[in-house]
């Protein structure tokens, strides 16, 4: 049999029709995951023009550009677009486009549940912003603590776009979760042991737990909160007997995991880019696999150092200190193996290597002042400063948005086939890492000369003018060196020179697939027989176990053994028609209309006994 | 030594080939990672209904009156534990049905899913009615709000079962669907039948016992 003809019945049995019927029904892990890297990146841009709106309010004392109740609703969605819509679900798309590359699979585990992940994320991003729209954004902060999010304080629509729109987005995110957990477990290329998952995988698996176990506490805080505002239940009114401080635990059981499911995937990037860009393996690669997986469980014991200034037990808050201080152990370990995996190598500083060392300085800036909250009288002093600001946009800007920019250069030749112009990148970078550093850096003094966060102005003569007034040009060049990477995209995907299946030669699968990978990723399913199968030449291949049909192996958990034969589903409507249903749902709780709901209700019903149906998809063929 | 196992799996068609390590099917690991996720959930209510008991003292509890006697409320310990009793056995029913299927005896298959949705259905209609007797509102103050959500996301999850249940009753029923050796959507709902269970076990103990 030569190579050309299982290609051809795989492209038969794969292909999906062109045009919009096929656009909207998609199963296909590689659209799924360029959606969202394009969605997010669309709330990525509007995200920034909130933060430039902020930072020209900001610009000099007294300024009345905004008002305050339209500062208030521009920096709370500014974080609630940045940590909900953005960073998580860019980095979804990373998750989707290359996990089932990475590991030598054709698909999702459940493709349809994949593509429902994404019309959920955009419908619940699109209701969060219709808050804007209408002039009623949330505007109690992206933490929003009661009681001042209940009705007595915040009345108007405006904060239950913020509860409703975090329960809607809630069920992408953990439905994204479950398939990449399921994905990674069940669906590896022959061979892939357990000890030869790449990773960038370990990470996602690492996070995708994360998210499963943390995502809960912020749903039912949300919920709760919306009970109060919307039905008149009593969950955090003390003279009803409930209790604020209620509030704050389930958000920061939900918030400090959701630190790490932030930046987890995000260090998964960087430890994918800089062995492939220092030529050889991860040093210390299972110290690494460990570092991660307990970061993220570490990550759940950690929430009360977000609560130090609450007045807590001295005992309880003790013990949250010390685990703070312990978390930073596993990172620490990832640091070094990554200096270490560069100084034994030979370093090639192409663009994505430029954001991942970049990444790794900004990191350690952002690591150290988390570890001084850690000191709880310190933390008191500092709390709900500028210094807080500067921290987290050195962890959350630096620890993700740097990795993105690191990825977003590594796999745009797979992604798009084409190679982006390397002097761009390199001013690119430049840029960025100036810009961020001289926008953020000065907040840590500001918040040490004491300016609060959240306030829309202040007066002269604070000592704060210069240092906002800097803050504020480093953001104008940050926002240059962000266009320059937009430019840098767009020219690739117009005039960029032909990649070619690997054009960094590098150690994963991905790289094993056509740029842009065909329908069916692999015309023969690879076996893999070490942690960097490219670099372990030659790389045996199955010889078309699945006569070209619409099917991928199933492997088994720990070893990677072969198991059965999984039949795909095909292109669907239920993801959207579900996704749409869902909407009605909560466009019926956000008016309080029980009519609607009710139809909602019906409608998701409907969708679900669609969903049902014996399908030739799940049982063995 | 991989490439030989595949091969062996493209010889022999798509019969699942007994490999190293666990077997388990993509369905059932979803499934028992949701549930772990719906356990946090569940946690989190649990916290709550925890917080308002730890703010309230002891000859104050429970801090609601009916509104109709002006006593203090009782919950009704016996009424719901025989209720708790019927979902209890619901488990066992479920079990039992599954075995059935196990035996190729598909007749005791839907007899099990029919007294499991029976008794699940007894349970919900029971514990509507107690809502109806209770003689306080979800906005009766913190306990009303933390009772009514916590055995109300119950009653939610056991619907979400009874309707799981009779979408595999009428798959059995209408498309002959599963086999002995393939079950999982089945075996899927079952698992969270029980899981739905065991929470009323706690919740049971925790609101009306102690």
């Amino acid at each position: 049999m030569t190579a050309a003809s299982p290609g051809i019945a795989l492209r038969r049995a794969w292909a999906e029709r062109p045009g919009i019927a096929s656009a909207l029904t998609t199963v296909d892990h590689k659209r799924i995951g360029r959606r969202y890297l394009a969605t997010a990146m669309a709330f990525f841009a509007v995200g920034g023009v909130e933060a430039l709106l902020i930072r020209v309010q900001l610009a000099r004392p007294e300024e009345r550009l905004l008002r305050p109740e339209a500062y208030d609703q521009i920096f709370t969605m500014h974080g609630l677009t940045m940590i909900f819509l953005f960073v998580t679900p860019l980095l979804s798309g990373f998750g989707n486009f290359v996990i089932p590359l990475m590991l030598g699979a054709r698909d999702m585990a459940f493709p349809r549940v994949n593509a429902l992940s994404y019309w959920v994320y955009l419908a619940a991003g699109l209701f969060m912003y219709t808050g804007l729209l209408i002039g009623r954004a949330p505007d109690a902060g992206w933490f929003s603590y009661a009681p001042l999010s209940g009705p007595d304080f915040t009345p108007g629509v405006n904060t239950d776009f913020y509860g409703l729109g975090l329960i809607f987005l809630g069920i992408s995110t953990t439905a994204g979760a479950i398939n990449i957990i399921v994905t990674t477990l069940k669906l590896r290329a022959p061979g892939m042991s357990i000890d030869r998952i790449p990773l960038f995988v370990w990470a996602w698996l690492a996070t995708a737990l994360a998210i499963v176990f943390a995502i809960p506490a912020l749903t039912t805080a949300a919920l709760m909160l919306e009970l109060e505002r919307l039905y008149g239940f009593h969950f955090f009114d003390t003279a009803a007997g409930g209790d604020p401080v209620l509030w704050q635990h389930l958000f920061w059981i939900f918030g400090h995991p959701d630190v790490y499911i932030i930046f987890l995937p995000a260090v998964g990037i960087v430890s994918t880019v800089i062995p492939v860009f220092s030529g050889r393996p991860m040093v210390v690669h299972n110290w690494v696999v460990m570092s991660t997986l307990l970061t993220g469980l570490l990550g759940f014991g950690v929430w009360v150092h977000h609560m130090f200034a609450v007045g807590l037990p001295q005992l309880s808050i003790t013990f949250f200190a010390a685990a703070s201080l312990i978390i930073a152990v596993p990172s620490g370990i990832q640091v070094f193996a990554w200096i270490a995996t560069m100084l034994t190598g030979r370093p090639r500083l192409a663009t994505p290597m430029l954001y991942a060392v970049g990444f790794i300085v900004v990191f350690v800036v952002g690591g150290i002042t988390g570890v001084m909250f850690a000191a709880i009288p310190f933390d008191q002093q500092v709390t709900d400063s500028y210094f807080v600001v500067a921290h987290f946009h050195y962890v959350l800007f630096g620890g993700a948005v740097f990795p993105i920019l690191a990825g977003l250069h590594h796999w745009w030749p797979k992604i798009t086939g084409r190679l982006t112009h390397e002097r761009a990148g390199a001013v690119s970078f430049w840029l960025v890492f100036a810009g961020f550093n001289v926008t953020f850096f000065p907040m840590h003094i500001s918040g040490l000369l004491g300016m609060p966060r959240r306030v829309y102005t202040y007066p002269r003569g604070m000592g704060w003018d210069a240092l906002n007034l800097i803050s504020t040009l480093g953001a104008v060049v940050l926002a240059a060196g962000l266009l320059v990477v937009l430019a840098t995209l767009v020219w690739s995907l117009r005039a960029g020179p032909e990649a070619g299946p690997d054009p960094w030669g590098a150690d994963t699968l991905e790289w094993a697939a056509q740029s842009p990978p065909e329908p069916y990723n692999f015309t023969r399913i690879p076996v893999v027989r070490s942690a960097n199968p490219l670099w372990d030449p030659p790389l045996p291949h199955v010889d078309d176990p699945l006569a070209g049909g619409h099917r991928t192996p199933e492997t088994s958990l720990g070893e990677g053994d072969p198991q059965r034969i999984l039949r795909m589903p095909e292109e669907s409507w239920l993801p959207l028609c579900m996704a749409l249903s869902l909407a009605v749902v909560f466009t019926g709780l956000i008016t309080t209309t029980t009519v609607v709901i009710v139809l909602g209700g019906l409608l998701v019903g409907l969708v679900v006994a669609g969903w049902a149906r014996p399908g030739a998809q799940e049982a063995p063929a | 030594m991989a490439a030989e196992h595949t091969a062996t799996i493209a010889s022999h068609g798509d019969v699942a080939t007994p490999g190293r390590g666990s077997g388990i099917s993509r369905g059932m690991l979803a499934m028992i990672i949701f549930i772990g996720s719906e356990a946090m959930l569940f946690a989190s209510f649990f916290a709550a209904y925890f917080m308002v008991r730890y703010n309230i003292a002891d000859n104050d509890w429970p801090p609601v009156k009916d509104i109709a006697t002006g006593e203090r409320f009782e919950p009704p310990v016996v009424l719901t534990g025989v209720n708790t009793l019927f979902l209890v056995f619901s488990s066992f029913t479920v079990w039992f049905a599954e075995h059935r299927l196990k035996h190729g005896d598909r007749k005791g298959l839907e007899r099990g899913l029919l007294v499991t949705m029976f008794l699940g259905l007894t349970f919900l209609v029971v514990q509507i009615n107690e809502y109806v007797h209770l003689g306080f509102t979800p906005q009766d103050k913190a306990f009303g709000a933390a009772f009514y959500t916590l055995t109300g996301f119950h009653g939610l999850h056991v619907f979400v079962g009874l309707c799981l249940l009779l979408i595999c009753y009428l798959r059995v029923k209408r498309a002959h669907d599963f086999t002995p050796q393939w079950s999982t959507p089945l075996n899927a709902a079952s698992l969270y039948w029980h899981f739905v269970d065991v929470v009323w076990v706690f919740l049971y103990v925790v609101v009306y016992l102690i």
